[in-house]
């Protein structure tokens, strides 16, 4: 069956997005189709966090105007949880400690809540899923039995959130800044489980700082975002081009750009 | 303004006409002192009328659960008499505290006895230090303003009224703006006749981003004479400003103690009080801390060593009023013979003090079988996003810690009062300041040395 | 996962429901010495029980409310609007064939299952004030255990229940004590026998159903000498317009060795005043162990004691309480230490939603020359949206070198980023709260019997829904 580009893509058209009166992004457009991945790299206050959670529809973000699709549905008037259930996931940056509920019970939750009305969850299914992602990011079983990361090091929150990801296998994805807190190799452990998921069913979009991650998430497009807006975009080599010549360059020229680059 | 000061603060021997002699409790009231202005004296017969009024404690109230309110007798007080000079000689060579202090007040039996004036230096950046009966007529807005500003709330609002009655002297302190005074101020109180009736108020007012420590110590001059204390402080810490408050309350074992203490802390502000509790038969404290600007901080520390038959009575109030503040609250009590302490604490976090952290712990050492702790530690949490917590406990010296110490040849009675010193010290020692530490620990001391 | 079975599987959002009521005997609205005569005339009361009815409604209309400590709504319970005695004139029946259709009705809607009534060991359910049905599982009986209501234990075992009546709970102890004390109808008398171990739960059902109606029902449960019992209440009322009154007295006795558990899930309709007095007896090694579960009603006020009267006694109270808008759960718990060895653990965990209000009040008393007692207490509340409160007010006594207690209480929030967090892994926003509220007290819970667990998880993801949006 033939689809419109814009059926099989989350895409974000000239967003302008502002917290308590200030501009944060500021005509941001952007489209990442299934089966690729993006990875839109900038300097700290560039916005990119902000749009980790705009996209995921964080209530304190106001969208002050601009669009965002998901395989062609506007999705900005729907609650965070609606967004999820239809497929979107976004990994957090500081993913927050639930006292109490372990991660077991937590995951069981959040796939019993995509099934159909009056579905009940097969639990031996669940968990023989559970156990293969575990083994993939090379957790130990004891793991799901504690409280979603309470007391977890750095390390074992982003492997969290991949565990997650691979669980609910959301048709868009957004790591936001998934490689701080790891040493390297936790980092490849969360690499490879994000790799293992790639395919033609999901788009993944990498939010990050350093080309690090990029070495071991290695994307089809990178764009550089700053102030708000993506100025630059290209293939894989932009990332490395940017570990040599950081952002400064950038820097002075999104002042001057007056349209933003679209990517 | 600084120039009237300087001159009104040479040092001097105070010489202002005696109280007399007469029962507090004797009808009809008249004001203690005819030097006060009369508008302080109308106010004080107000005071009294209230005082009248107001019922004696019942230990059905809240506030009084558990305490000795049979205590609260006061008919056999008098105003004492005036100190001849070889009394005053000898309670100002007893005025020992700290060797190195910015400006020192000594009283006894509500007679300033000395003044030891601020350095010119600090005259002429504007600090006042100076009895309170001056201050009365001499600042009298920013007396007006503050003075008992805050009701009692904590349960001695009757005693409240009757120090404002009797209230004829105290201290007087005012650190202008940005001003820093390094060296402590130091303030004494003796109770010396036979049943004698004490009512020392302090007024400090810490403007912005003033820095200010203050020490009183109470004292008895003789160990075997009755007396009543009945004090009120109002601590005022402006904007940015720095309080450290500290009490050593050492009356003898027959007085009877009722200290009334109100703490205002303003935005970015910080206050400490230390309450060093050893004196006494029975002896009430009330601190009120009010947070009242965001970024305020009120550090609320006491420790009390107890014995014989000894009551110490203690009431808190953490009042969080504005968003972003904070409080710490740590009480220690060492408990020996059949002596009793009572605490009654609550952290109160109004509606919209949200993010607001404030922590209340209490710890009571049993040293005999017949020591008593009562806690009451309260949480009234009215915001959201805040962080509270409260913990209570009484025990007794480890007996593994006690093992250890008497393995190293260390007999009992001395590994006992190591183990008792540190475990106070956790208190003292958070005040960054060791002159005062170093005094407080010497009292303690001196305290334990008592009872060998 | 296979449903547990479960006692009181109710469907609470259909409890809003009131029957057509047909009360053969009725004491009209109002408190004199008349309605106690009334009622001790229908119930046959003997003698000394009319006395006692009679001197502790003096000691109640003598008492001031206790609104110098307590909530001042206690104000709002009008004492001569309140009905104090009804009954449809039904003697307790023993099979479920004998329970009149209406009340059988009743269970229905409630939503217990045919085959979980058989399952349990036993069924009391209170009616309006008289036990209306007794099922109880034969082998009970065989035990030599008397399951019965007050009225026929304070008649057939008077030998048993004289002796331990009023005397955990005396009449004047508190103002509803003694209201109890002079009204009470209904309840549970039990006597397990020495060494009997109960191996079921034995269970009670209370309900509210006519307006203006209080509750008085009476518990006296004994356990002797080495026994075991678990006993489990429920209570459910439906939604009047007026305020309605429940003021219950339940006292415990564990003789030397016994263990007794005691459980309830109380789920009161908003305009309830809750305000019951439970207090448990534990001699030498015994152990009292109250599980105390407050969800709904307008104002709550319980603190389930227990006195320690013999060497190494225990006593537990463990509770949530859970205050929606409007409710104010004022909880909390009484140890009394009376004897050497003796320990005692107090958990309680509260919840706070919109203007709700929870208030732990703790009382630890361990007197002097005691050794070696222990208490532990540990409350902690959650707050949910900024209008909610929570205060904690204990009290503890400790005399003495050997003895030692534990106090610890915190107070903590369902952060808008938790509830974001799990929201984007596709929880609603009610799914999310009930979830973090779950996982709070889930530590407590895990310690609960099975089927009141899952009960609970129930009543709080119900409360949860009712509470968000």
């Amino acid at each position: 069956m033939f689809l419109a580009p814009q059926m099989n893509q989350l895409s974000i058209q000239n967003l302008h997005v502002s917290i308590a009166e200030q501009e944060i992004i500021r005509g941001l457009s952007l489209a990442v189709p299934k089966g690729e991945v993006h990875a839109i790299m900038g300097p700290n206050g560039s916005g990119k966090s902000t749009l980790a959670k705009v996209l995921a529809g964080h209530p304190d973000y106001k969208v002050v105007s601009g669009k965002i699709e998901m395989d062609g549905e506007n999705i900005m008037e729907l609650e965070p949880d609606e967004r999820s259930r239809k497929g979107l996931f976004l990994a957090f940056q500081y993913p927050s400690e639930i006292p109490g509920v372990t991660i077991a019970n937590f995951l069981r939750a959040a796939v019993q809540a995509r099934l159909p009305e009056g579905d009940e969850l097969e639990a031996t299914e669940y968990y023989a899923k559970l156990y293969e992602k575990m083994d993939l990011l090379e957790m130990d079983r004891s793991f799901t039995s504690r409280s979603v990361n309470e007391g977890f090091s750095g390390g074992e929150k982003k492997r969290n959130e991949i565990l997650q990801l691979a669980m609910l296998q959301p048709k868009y994805a957004v790591l936001d800044e998934t490689d701080s807190g790891l040493d390297i190799d936790a980092l490849k452990v969360v690499a490879h489980g994000v790799n293992s998921m790639r395919g033609p069913d999901i788009g993944i979009l990498v939010i990050t700082h350093y080309q690090r991650l990029l070495e071991y998430i290695v994307p089809d497009h990178v764009h550089v975002m700053v102030q708000g807006r993506i100025v630059r975009s290209g293939g894989k080599g932009l990332a490395l081009e940017l570990e040599e010549k950081g952002y400064e360059s950038y820097e002075t020229a999104a002042e001057e750009v007056g349209e933003p680059a679209v990517a | 303004m600084t120039n009237q000061i300087a001159v009104l603060d040479e040092t001097m021997e105070e010489t202002e006409s005696p109280p007399a002699s007469h029962a507090i409790l004797s009808s009809p009231f008249e004001p203690r002192s005819a030097d006060l202005p009369a508008w302080f004296r109308d106010q004080q017969k107000t005071a009294w009328t209230k005082f009248d009024a107001a019922p004696y404690p019942n230990r059905k109230d809240q506030a009084w659960r558990f305490s000795n309110v049979s205590a609260l007798e006061f008919s056999n007080y008098n105003f004492g008499t005036r100190l001849n000079q070889a009394e005053r000689a000898e309670i100002l060579d007893r005025s020992l505290g700290l060797d190195e202090v910015a400006g020192r007040l000594i009283f006894a039996d509500d007679q300033l006895l000395r003044r030891d004036p601020l350095s010119q230096k600090l005259l002429a950046a504007g600090v006042i230090l100076k009895p309170l009966e001056r201050a009365i007529i001499e600042h009298e807005d920013l007396f007006r303003r503050h003075f008992m500003a805050q009701a009692a709330t904590l349960g001695s609002a009757k005693f409240a009224a009757l120090h404002e009655a009797f209230v004829m002297s105290g201290t007087f302190v005012y650190v202008p703006k940005g001003v820093e005074v390094e060296l402590p101020i130091e303030i004494f109180h003796w109770l010396h006749a036979e049943n004698a009736s004490v009512f020392p108020h302090t007024l400090l007012i810490a403007d912005e981003l003033a820095k200010v420590t203050v020490i009183e110590h109470f004292r008895s001059a003789h160990s075997d004479r009755a007396g009543f204390a009945c004090g009120v402080n109002d601590l005022v810490v402006g904007r940015g400003a720095k309080l450290n408050y500290v009490c050593t309350q050492d009356w003898n074992e027959k007085a009877l103690a009722i200290q009334i203490n109100s703490t205002s802390v303003e935005r970015d502000a910080s206050a400490l009080s230390l309450n060093v509790h050893l004196g006494g038969a029975y002896s009430r404290f009330e601190g009120l801390s009010r947070l009242r600007g965001e970024g305020a901080r009120s550090d609320m520390l006491a420790v009390c060593v107890a014995d014989n038959a000894q009551e110490f009575d203690a009431r808190t109030l953490q009042d969080h009023l504005s968003p972003r503040t904070t409080s710490d609250l740590l009480y220690k009590n060492a408990l020996n013979d059949r002596a009793r302490c009572t605490f009654g604490g609550l952290i109160r976090v109004e509606p919209h003090a949200h993010f607001t952290d404030a922590y209340q712990t209490v710890r009571n050492l049993l040293l005999s079988d017949d020591s008593e702790a009562n806690s009451m530690p309260g949480l009234e949490i009215l915001a959201d996003n805040v962080k509270c917590s409260h913990g209570a406990t009484s025990g007794q010296i480890s007996e593994d810690e006690m093992f250890y110490l008497l393995s190293r040849g260390i007999p009992v009675p001395v590994a006992k009062q190591l183990l008792v010193s540190g475990f106070l010290n956790e208190v003292v020692d958070r005040l960054d300041h060791s002159a005062i530490t170093q005094l407080v620990h010497e009292m303690i001391e001196a305290k334990f040395q008592r009872r060998r | 996962m296979a449903k547990e079975p479960s006692a009181l599987e109710v469907e609470r959002n259909v409890g809003n429901f009131a029957y057509p009521e047909t009360h053969k005997h009725d004491a009209g609205i109002g408190l004199t010495e008349k309605t106690i005569h009334y009622i001790s005339d229908i119930k046959e009361d003997p003698d000394w029980v009319r006395e006692f009815r009679l001197n502790a409604y003096k000691t109640f209309m003598s008492k001031p409310m206790p609104t110098h400590w307590a909530s001042k709504d206690l104000e709002a319970i009008v004492f001569d609007n309140i009905r104090y005695y009804l009954s449809g004139g039904t003697q307790p029946k023993r099979s479920w064939e004998d329970v009149p259709d209406d009340v059988k009705r009743t269970f229905e809607r409630l939503g217990i299952p045919e085959q979980e009534r058989k399952f349990l060991a036993g069924v009391e359910a209170q009616f309006d004030s008289e036990a209306v049905y007794s099922n109880i599982k034969k082998a009970v009986g065989e035990q030599g255990v008397i399951f019965v209501g007050s009225r026929e234990g304070l008649k057939d075992h008077p030998e048993i229940f004289r002796k331990w009546f009023g005397k955990v709970i005396p009449t004047g102890d508190n103002k509803f004590s003694a209201l109890n004390s002079a009204v009470f109808s209904g309840g549970s008398f039990i006597y397990v026998p020495p060494g009997v171990k109960v191996k079921h739960p034995l269970q009670a059902y209370f309900r509210i159903n006519a307006e203006n109606f209080g509750q008085f029902e009476r518990t006296l449960i004994i356990c002797d000498e080495g026994s075991e019992l678990t006993y489990m209440e429920g209570c459910t009322a439906p939604k009047f317009n007026t305020a309605t009154l429940h003021s219950a007295v339940v006292e415990l006795v564990a003789l030397k060795g016994a263990k007794l558990q005691y459980i309830t899930v109380q789920n009161w309709s908003s305009n309830v005043f809750n305000l019951v007095t439970k207090r448990g007896l534990a001699h030498e090694d015994a152990e009292v162990k109250w599980i105390d579960c407050n969800i709904g009603s307008r104002l709550t006020m319980k603190y389930p004691g227990v006195i320690m009267k013999g060497r190494r006694a225990r006593g537990e109270v463990l509770s949530i309480a859970l205050a929606g808008d409007g409710q104010h759960q004022d909880t909390g718990a009484k140890m009394v230490h009376a004897a050497d060895e003796t320990t005692s653990n107090i958990i309680s965990k509260s919840i706070s939603i919109g203007e709700g209000r929870a208030t732990y009040r703790g009382l630890v008393q361990i007197p002097k020359h005691l050794k070696n007692c222990k208490n532990n207490t540990e409350c902690d509340a959650l707050l949910i949206n900024s209008t909610s409160r929570t205060d904690t007010y204990p009290a503890i006594t400790v005399r003495g070198t050997g003895n030692s207690v534990q106090h610890e209480a915190s107070v903590s929030q369902v952060s808008a980023e938790q509830i974001f967090y799990m929201q984007q892994r596709g929880l609603t926003e009610a799914q999310a709260m009930s979830l973090s509220v779950n996982g709070f007290v889930n530590d407590l819970v895990r310690q609960f019997p099975m089927e009141y667990s899952v009960e609970l998880k129930r009543l709080i993801e119900l409360e949860m829904e009712g509470s968000v949006g």
